[in-house]
């Protein structure tokens, strides 16, 4: 015990370099900048925002229209008086986002139930989203009058009839059905929200295998590079014992920067904001999943946790087999592309199509896979099938336990020192 | 006097290839046993074979009359390895390369410290055991290797090409510290292609040449029955 942890020590020393420390950190301080001023810019886009008005009418509609907008929280430039490309000029010339003209005719033509022209120049001086929402919200404005008036005219022309049955005969309710359970609200809401939550397994899975097995593969590719391997070899220590050693400093590494940039990440996509709208249909998603079971309890959570540690140490395992095979580091970070692939395939079958329609073959070779089975699970908790979850994990576990013996069994013997393999550039011919 | 390592009909095959085609010696406990031959004549497969690193296709060997292959923990113990080519952790001091090493075979903290001075004092490394192995010379890393190999006194030293690298003065500092070892009761097998080093460190020496022992004795009685002056007349007439 004293000497692995000896060991040991060195091992997360050695990982721990100068490099990943500043390279964590820079990250940490990168992704909390953009998110900061990414935050602010939501906020002035959301906040009260400037347009100018040109009102050749100054009608009762026209009024109508501009209180609409004000009520909107937009601050209002008169250019009334103006011409047409005065204003233009001068309200590019202003903070404006936006010139709206409201031609002469307009309070007629609505008056005489006529459609009705308004026009609208948006000053487009960054192309980012944010900077063109300034004309979305004046749509909705505008629906929203749309709305209004169509509903006076109906109910002036035909009275004692609802206008908004009028205009929607045919009303649907929409029920999701999951297992035994039934709610109203709609289905891809629901895919929507599921694809998602499930959309962080893949981001927090691939991180850690990748910040591992790049760990765990220079681990044993720089004893080989440094010619300390033979020595370490020849040490009082087990040979499990090295294993274990090197692929816990790994994973211990590999999960704390993981997190980090997780983090970090997080504080990114925080600062994007999420719109007053979509946080509303967020909240009654959230409450529709509760009433359908789509939750995960205790027990999912512990699942799920578990499929991911199994996926892990299958990471590990095999990117120490590969790290034996490396002659160097050089060859060694070329090693870690098939283990990437190997993570990537099950991600992007989980994005595009579902796991039950595929061909037989293809499904077996996804199910053959251990890291597609973390994907499943919380597909599979939800549709209650308990039975492959187990199967999964079992997966895992057997998975792991061979690579592990497999890779005891290669440091145990002359393999170690003898076996070889080249990725990519082959070695010039000895003379 | 008993043996320490005891070697039998040895036989190692690197696929088809046959790097030692049986071969037979021994050392005994408190001698300098040496290894001299061509290159790729089978001197670092047979140390490795010795040291626990590779397994033998065929034939015995015992290290203090155990089973070498059965219980290579009881012999990792006891000896220690020099490679013929070998690095220290580029980014540890000297002596925190010392003292991991240390760190696997003291009993308590005590011996471990023990063994770090005995370590730094045959460095003669100074200061120098304060900044990183990466700005050593070949010279300085080999004798911090040496040292490593000799500070837990172990009963048996497996050094492949001990002096390879090292200066002049370096080299015969290192061979008086060997033969002081060796009074002390540690064991040494090594190779060599240095002569005028075997002749001053052995005490007995094995002739390998395409994994066969060609003939074994002291250097005195190998000169006699060469009918030569010296170690290296005795290496090229027994090659003929
Ligand atoms: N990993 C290996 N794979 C295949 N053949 C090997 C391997 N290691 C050594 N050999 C072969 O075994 C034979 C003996 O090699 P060894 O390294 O023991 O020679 P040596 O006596 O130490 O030579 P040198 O004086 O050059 O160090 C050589 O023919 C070599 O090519
Ligand atoms: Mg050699």
């Amino acid at each position: 015990m004293k000497r692995f942890k000896n060991l040991l020590q060195k091992e997360v020393k050695e990982l721990v370099t100068k490099q990943l420390v500043i390279s964590l950190a820079f990250t940490v301080l990168l992704f909390n900048a953009i998110g900061q001023i990414s935050k602010k810019e939501v906020q002035k886009a959301v906040g009260i925002q400037t347009i100018s008005v040109l009102d050749q009418d100054g009608s009762e509609g026209s009024r109508a229209l501009l209180k609409g907008l004000e009520s909107a929280r937009f601050k209002i430039v008169d250019q009334t008086g103006k011409g047409k490309d005065e204003a233009l000029a001068s309200a590019k010339a202003g903070e404006s986002k936006l010139l709206l003209v409201v031609p002469a005719g307009f309070g007629d033509s609505l008056a005489e139930l006529k459609p009705s022209e308004i026009e609208t120049y948006s000053f487009m001086r960054s192309f980012s989203l944010i900077g063109a929402r300034g004309q979305v919200v004046v749509q909705s404005v505008i629906s929203a009058l749309n709305e209004t008036l169509s509903n006076n005219f109906l109910a002036a022309k035909l009275p004692g009839a609802d206008p908004v049955s009028l205009k929607r005969p045919i009303k649907s309710r929409d029920f999701v059905v999951v297992r035994d359970r039934t709610a109203e609200g709609s289905a891809g809401l629901i895919a929507g929200m599921l694809s998602q939550q499930s959309m962080l397994i893949p981001i927090v899975l691939m991180m850690i295998v990748i910040y591992s097995s790049q760990m765990v593969i220079s681990a044993v590719a720089m004893e080989k590079q440094n010619k300390t391997l033979e020595t370490l070899l020849t040490v009082p220590i087990k040979r499990t014992s090295i294993i274990t050693a090197k692929m816990f400093a790994a994973g211990l590494v590999g999960l704390i920067s993981a997190g980090v940039y997780m983090f970090a990440f997080k504080g990114f996509i925080g600062g994007m904001g999420e719109e007053v709208a979509a946080a509303g249909a967020r909240a009654s998603g959230t409450a529709l999943m509760q009433k359908l079971g789509l939750t995960f309890d205790t027990t999912g959570y512990l699942i799920l946790g578990l499929s991911l540690f199994l996926a892990i140490l299958v990471a590990l395992a095999m990117a120490m087999i590969l790290g034996v095979l490396a002659e160097d580091f050089r060859s060694a970070q070329n090693m870690i592309m098939p283990l990437m692939f190997m993570v990537m395939i099950p991600y992007f079958i989980s994005l595009f199509a579902d796991i039950d329609t595929l061909s037989l073959p293809v499904k077996i070779l996804v199910l053959a896979i251990p890291f597609s089975h973390p994907f499943l699970v919380s597909q599979n908790i939800y549709l209650g099938h308990y039975g492959m979850i187990a199967a999964g994990l079992g997966y895992m576990l057997l998975v792991f336990i061979v690579l592990v013996i497999y890779a005891a069994r290669i440091f145990s013997t002359d393999k170690i020192l003898t076996m070889k393999l080249r990725f990519g550039k082959k070695k010039a011919p000895a003379a | 006097m008993s043996n320490v390592l005891t070697v039998r009909g040895l036989k190692k095959s690197y696929g088809a290839h046959a790097a030692l085609a049986g071969i037979d010696f021994e050392v005994r406990a408190g001698e300098v046993f040496a290894l001299i031959g061509p290159n790729g004549a089978g001197k670092t497969t047979t140390l490795r074979i010795a040291a626990t690193l590779l397994t033998s296709t065929a034939g015995e060997i015992t290290f203090l009359d155990r089973d070498l292959r059965k219980e290579p923990d009881f012999v990792r113990e006891k000896i220690s390895y020099l490679p013929e080519e070998a690095g220290a952790y580029k980014d540890m001091k000297g002596m925190d390369y010392l003292r991991f090493m240390a760190g696997f075979y003291g009993r308590d903290a005590g011996e471990e410290k023990e063994f770090v001075e005995r370590a730094a004092a045959i460095t003669e490394l100074g200061n120098r055991l304060k900044t990183k192995v990466g700005t050593y010379s070949k010279g300085m890393t080999r004798k911090l290797l040496l040292a490593r190999a000799l500070m837990t006194r172990p009963v048996l030293a497996i050094l492949d090409e001990p002096t390879s690298g090292l200066d002049v003065l370096n080299a015969l500092d290192v061979r008086e510290i060997i033969r002081r070892y060796v009074k002390e009761g540690t064991s040494v097998l090594l190779s060599s292609h240095n002569m005028l080093e075997i002749e001053f460190l052995s005490d007995r020496v094995g002739l390998i040449d395409k994994g066969r022992i060609l003939d074994t004795g002291t250097p005195d009685e190998l000169k006699a029955k060469h009918a030569a002056k010296n170690l290296e007349e005795v290496f090229r007439s027994s090659l003929r």
